[in-house]
């Protein structure tokens, strides 16, 4: 029997590898058998019972290849059932067995054969119940169960079952995923990932509808035209409603690789037209990166920030060239940067040690005649541009160059190749280029993530960038899943040490926002000075480097190997002045604070952390904080720090309490750390 | 070299100190930096600089323009409608070939260079050795990497020096080798955190435009503001084995105490008479000098001070952006230039440009692209003024420094210009090579930047 069963076990754990929703496999045997002939059972399995919800034994082919069992009598006719609906880890199930026919003096014997150990009852009775072990990695288990029915004759029926169960998120990990995955979560949405899975969360953020920012664009009051505070006033009503969070964190990360900027430029003028490239971002978001690229390309806004719209071929007698700038930086900053990589996203090197760089001035040249010809979009004439800031631009072939244009890898665009088809060309020389993966894939980890992926990280993530499994390359909506399911972003198993990074300032002013309901009577977000205070704010970089560099590393860290991008604008100044505006938000403009309210003053609503200090008492508050705004991982330190800072605001009133542990919050090291 | 850089100066003194690593296994340069740093005398005097980095690349050989001759012919033939007109005469010390005429945005700037407060340093870049175009072609002499990229030729500007894997900037370098690094207020940026100021063991405290900064939960009443404090100092202790985190803590707890002991000192700050425009350049000088003002009761006998001008980069637009920024320039310089006479410290502060790269004599219609040599400008009362030093580049397409597209190969490696300036800052010529390893290629101090 023992030998039987091992060949069994063997089996079915080869059959279960292929097997997708619940199965049951059922095999007859013979108590008498185990010794005559132990190999016609195993072999029946294989053949002919994965993959079905087979109950029936089929006794009529185990007597086919064992012919003195069939003699002794029937076996017994079990159905097993498996709970129908989805399992969730952590969850007690029970796993029911009927038997068809006499059901006296019948034995069972349940046995766990594979999976994650489960604490099982009842082993010995019709109905198994399993309690299955909680969350800890982030995919789903998969059990497979066997039930052997024993009738008085002793003949046996042996059934499998194969239990999937998927993800249910604590609060913790649910708080976690949202630290990643939004921009700054609130204990609502917390509250509605947690139990879920990490993938359901996922998947119902990219069946979410886009929110786009344009609608939330108005006019000052009394005025024609919005103005550039109107589009820093419609990224905060969008960012703070939206409900497809993901997209919009995701598109903050874009805005932060295709960078364009009004911070200094003409574009300050075209607020339309930037929040219209944001609305673009938004909806490559979950595209294809290939199409995001060519949307970028063609973009009025960045054909004016990197000057290449009105861009036009050489004229030799007047010394006049191609304008290089996009050509150059299309490459430097958007898609494959200037040194070779591995997969890995680690720079590749020579025989000699070297880095290797991917273009050369032949390139730039080449890039640059790619981008001459284009102009706003509806232009009648080349010279009498129309100024349309949202369509994509437009070429005229007049002042496109016809020469040849060298690409990358040696391949060259032949000469009298038109405008469009030559920037397509372009484009798909550079989307098949080797880096493209690597080089996107690991920034947007640092944006969403951490700022040190292990190369193998990057690696997995960008393995699917250049295939998603169906074949295609660039596939944004997977690279996102990637990243956030990647092992190293939930940490189920992997302890790193470390494991996230640093906030960004602005998306901690949004957290607290968002959290605490931010709004003015008057129904406006009018924030100036975001530079100034916090070194950054929507599309207003002070250069098309973006804020900070993915490879920044802070006099901090020098001796170590880690970076960390986003210390770079953690200035003295802009640090004073970001928590200085915390204070200002969670102190001085704490609605709850007040008596009268000034109608175009943005107030924060602290009513419901007021009701819970009240009503539960300051644990249950810290409590709460410690899963909207630490994820889980606030220390007893910590802890103990706002315990005591509270100490000596216990006398006033609750909104004076939550304001100041709010503030204490907003400065303190472990929320300013995305774990 | 790994475990010298990996470690502060300090730490890695002590270890020597303590035995720990053996004396025999150390190169001769680190010898040397050991004994140079027991040696450094102690400072008698006080100095600063002023850097002002005008990011984006300025197209410089628009600002020193020829006026006459074949210079001037080959300037028109090259520059088409980017040529500049009206240029104003300036009369140097040495005599250049075709003339050398100052961008006419910039006329503020005359009564400084005939005073001989200011000076040019011209047809200068980055560069490992010297080059011709024959060395460029056949690759017989390394070039700088990604020559033409803004933040890597940024980069390399203010490091001073090629990538390497620990990198830092030299000014910083200039301040730990002068033991001038300690005091916060020996490293002051109106311009964020950059490479320049960035060290092992020092980097920028960025001030304010402002210059008071108020801490708002620390402004107030007692014993409210001690406790509050008192909560701070315990939630920024760096303890939580978390490299990452820490920094930020001990970012945050720096800066509220230095910002404390800035406004204290900004305090008592006097009134300046000399005004300052308002626009972006002379409200980050008037911040300066306004630091300038209280340097006598800080602690540093060295003073770095990092400020900057963006819009350089003239892809487009040029006809009109250059003369404005051009214009604040000048204003911005001639404003600075008079505080410190006012101050009295216009022979102790030494104000210089950097930028990312020249640009192209080539035109793209309306703007130019990344180039390579161009001028900078250095003023002070030691400055060796009312010259060029270096060379007027001949402006010439296909001519024989022109690598391509009007790209001209600097003439002057941007470590002979910063040799004179570390010297002048007080380090010695042996301190100097070491700071800039490229400089021992060139005849590092053969620019004479400063009155001897």
């Amino acid at each position: 029997m023992k030998l039987l069963a091992l060949l069994m076990v063997f089996t079915f754990l080869l059959s279960a590898c292929g097997g997708g929703s619940d199965t049951n496999n059922s095999n007859v045997t013979n108590e008498d058998n185990n010794t005559s002939s132990p190999s016609p059972p195993a072999d029946t399995n294989t053949d002919n019972q994965t993959g079905d919800d087979a109950q029936t034994p089929d006794a009529g082919n185990n007597e086919d290849e064992n012919p003195d069992a069939g003699a002794v009598g029937t076996a017994p006719i079990v159905d097993v059932r498996a709970p129908g609906s989805i399992v969730r880890k952590g969850t007690t199930i029970v796993i029911e067995s009927a038997i068809t026919g006499g059901d006296e003096q019948l034995t069972y014997l349940w046995e766990q054969i594979a999976g994650p150990t489960a604490v099982i009852e009842n082993h010995q009775s019709p109905s198994l119940t399993v309690t299955l072990p909680e969350t800890h990695s982030s995919t789903q288990d998969d059990f497979v169960f066997a039930l052997t029915v024993t009738n008085r004759e002793g003949l046996s029926t042996y059934t499998e079952t194969t239990i999937e169960s998927i993800n249910a998120m604590t609060q913790k990990q649910a708080a976690t995923l949202l630290h990643q995955g939004t921009l700054g979560p609130t204990h609502a949405e917390i509250q509605a990932a947690t139990g879920k899975s990490e993938e359901e969360w996922i998947n119902a953020q990219f069946a979410s509808e886009t929110t786009y920012h344009m609608p939330f664009l108005e006019n000052y009051p009394n005025k024609e035209q919005p103005n550039h505070i109107n589009r820093i006033d419609a990224w905060w009503k969008a960012s703070l409603s939206a409900p497809d969070q993901l997209r919009q964190r995701v598109a903050f990360a874009l805005s932060q690789i295709f960078v364009v900027s009004d911070a200094n430029s003409a574009l300050r003028g075209e607020p339309e037209g930037m929040t219209n490239y944001y609305d673009m971002l938004l909806k490559n978001a979950f595209g294809n990166f290939r199409t995001l690229l060519e949307s970028v390309t063609l973009s009025p806004v960045m054909g004016v920030y990197l000057s290449h719209l009105g861009n036009e071929k050489a004229n030799l007698d007047k010394n006049i060239r191609p304008d290089e700038n996009y050509a150059r930086e299309v490459m430097q900053l958007f898609t494959i940067g200037l040194d070779e990589l591995n997969l890995d996203g680690t720079v590749k090197l020579d025989d000699n040690g070297n880095t290797i760089p991917t273009y050369s001035q032949l390139e730039i040249g080449g890039f640059a005649k790619v981008f001459t010809g284009w102009t706003f979009a509806y232009s009648a004439r080349w010279n009498r541009p129309s100024k349309n800031y949202t369509l994509p631009m437009h070429p005229f072939e007049d002042y496109h160059s016809n020469l040849e244009k060298h690409l990358l890898n040696g391949e060259v665009i032949p000469a009298d190749t038109g405008a469009e088809a030559s920037m397509k060309l372009a484009l798909d020389n550079l989307f098949m280029h080797p880096n493209v993966a690597p080089f996107i894939s690991k920034q947007l980890i640092q944006r969403l993530v951490k700022s040190n992926p292990t190369p193998a990280y990057v690696e997995r993530v960008a393995t699917i960038f250049n295939d998603n499994g169906q074949g295609d390359r660039g596939d944004l909506t997977a690279v996102v899943k990637a990243i956030l399911l990647d092992e190293e972003a939930r940490k189920y198993s992997v302890v790193l040490e470390h494991t996230g990074k640093i906030k960004e300032p602005i998306l901690t002013k949004l957290h607290f926002w968002r959290t605490l309901n931010a709004a003015s009577q008057a129904n406006r977000y009018y924030t100036w000075n975001l530079s100034t205070t916090f070194g950054q704010g929507p599309l207003l970089s002070p250069s098309v480097f973006n804020f900070f560099r993915p490879d920044h590393r802070p006099s901090e860290l020098l001796d170590s190997n880690l970076v960390a991008p986003e210390l770079q604008i953690a200035t003295d100044s802009n640090m004073i002045s970001t928590t200085n505006s915390h204070y200002s938000d969670l102190v001085w403009r704490m609605a709850e604070r007040k008596s009268t309210l000034n109608p175009n003053t943005i107030y924060m609503y602290g009513e419901a952390h007021i009701s819970l200090l009240e009503n539960a008492g300051l644990e249950a508050l810290l409590d709460h904080y410690d899963v909207v705004y630490f994820a889980g991982i606030m220390s007893d330190e910590t802890r103990s720090a706002l315990t005591d800072l509270d100490s000596y605001f216990v006398n006033r009133t609750p909104a004076d309490r939550i304001s100041q542990l709010l503030y204490m919050i907003s400065l303190s090291p472990e929320f300013n750390y995305q774990n | 070299m790994t475990t010298y850089n990996g470690k502060s100066r300090r730490a890695f003194l002590s270890l020597c100190l303590k035995g720990g690593a053996s004396v025999a296994a150390l190169t001769s340069l680190q010898l040397q930096a050991l004994s140079n740093t027991l040696n450094s005398e102690p400072l008698s005097d006080y100095k600063a600089l002023v850097c002002i980095f005008l990011h984006g690349g300025s197209d410089s050989l628009n600002m020193l323009v020829p006026t006459s001759g074949q210079h001037r012919t080959n300037y028109e033939q090259s520059r088409q409608n980017l040529v500049v007109n009206d240029a104003i005469n300036l009369t140097t010390k040495t005599q250049f070939e075709g003339g050398v005429g100052l961008h006419p945005s910039m006329g503020n700037l005359t009564s400084l260079f005939d005073s001989g407060q200011l000076a040019f340093v011209g047809g200068v870049g980055t560069l490992i050795a010297p080059t011709t175009l024959a060395d460029y072609k056949n690759k017989a002499v390394s070039i700088p990497s990604h020559l033409f990229s803004h933040n890597d030729q940024q980069a390399t500007w203010m490091h001073g020096q090629e990538k390497v894997s620990l990198n830092t900037g030299w000014g910083a370098r200039m301040l730990e080798r002068l033991n001038q690094h300690s005091a916060f207020t020996s490293n002051i940026s109106l311009a964020g955190s950059n490479p320049w100021q960035s060290g092992i063991q020092t980097s920028p405290y960025a001030l304010s435009r402002n210059g008071v900064m108020k801490i708002n939960p620390l402004s107030g009443y007692q014993p409210q503001v001690d406790h509050v404090k008192s909560i701070m100092d315990r939630l920024l202790q760096t303890n939580s084995n978390n490299p990452i985190q820490d920094a930020y803590a001990s970012r945050l707890s720096r800066s509220i105490s230095n910002v404390q002991s800035m406004n204290t000192l900004l305090e008592q700050a006097p009134e300046l008479t000399t005004q300052f425009s308002d626009n972006n350049l002379s409200q980050q000088l008037a911040a300066v000098a306004k630091s300038l003002s209280i340097s006598n009761q800080t602690t540093s006998q060295r003073q770095i001070f990092f400020v900057s001008l963006g819009g350089f980069d003239t892809h487009d637009e040029q006809l009109t952006t250059q003369p404005a920024l051009f214009s604040t320039l000048a204003t911005a310089l001639s404003e600075f230039q008079s505080a410190l006479n006012e101050l009295a410290l216009q022979n102790s502060v030494t104000t210089f440009t950097m930028s990312d790269f020249g640009r192209t004599l080539t035109s793209n219609g309306d703007g130019t692209d990344h180039g390579w040599a161009g001028n900078q400008l250095i003023m002070g009362g030691a400055v060796n003024g009312s010259d060029v030093h270096g060379i007027m580049l001949d402006q010439q397409v296909g001519g024989p420094l022109d690598v391509g597209g009007g790209r001209l190969i600097p003439q002057f490696s941007n470590e002979q210009y910063f040799a004179p300036i570390a010297k002048w800052f007080g380090l010695s010529e042996a301190d100097v090579y070491e700071l800039f390893p490229n400089a021992g290629n060139f005849d590092a101090f053969t620019l004479p930047l400063f009155n001897s």
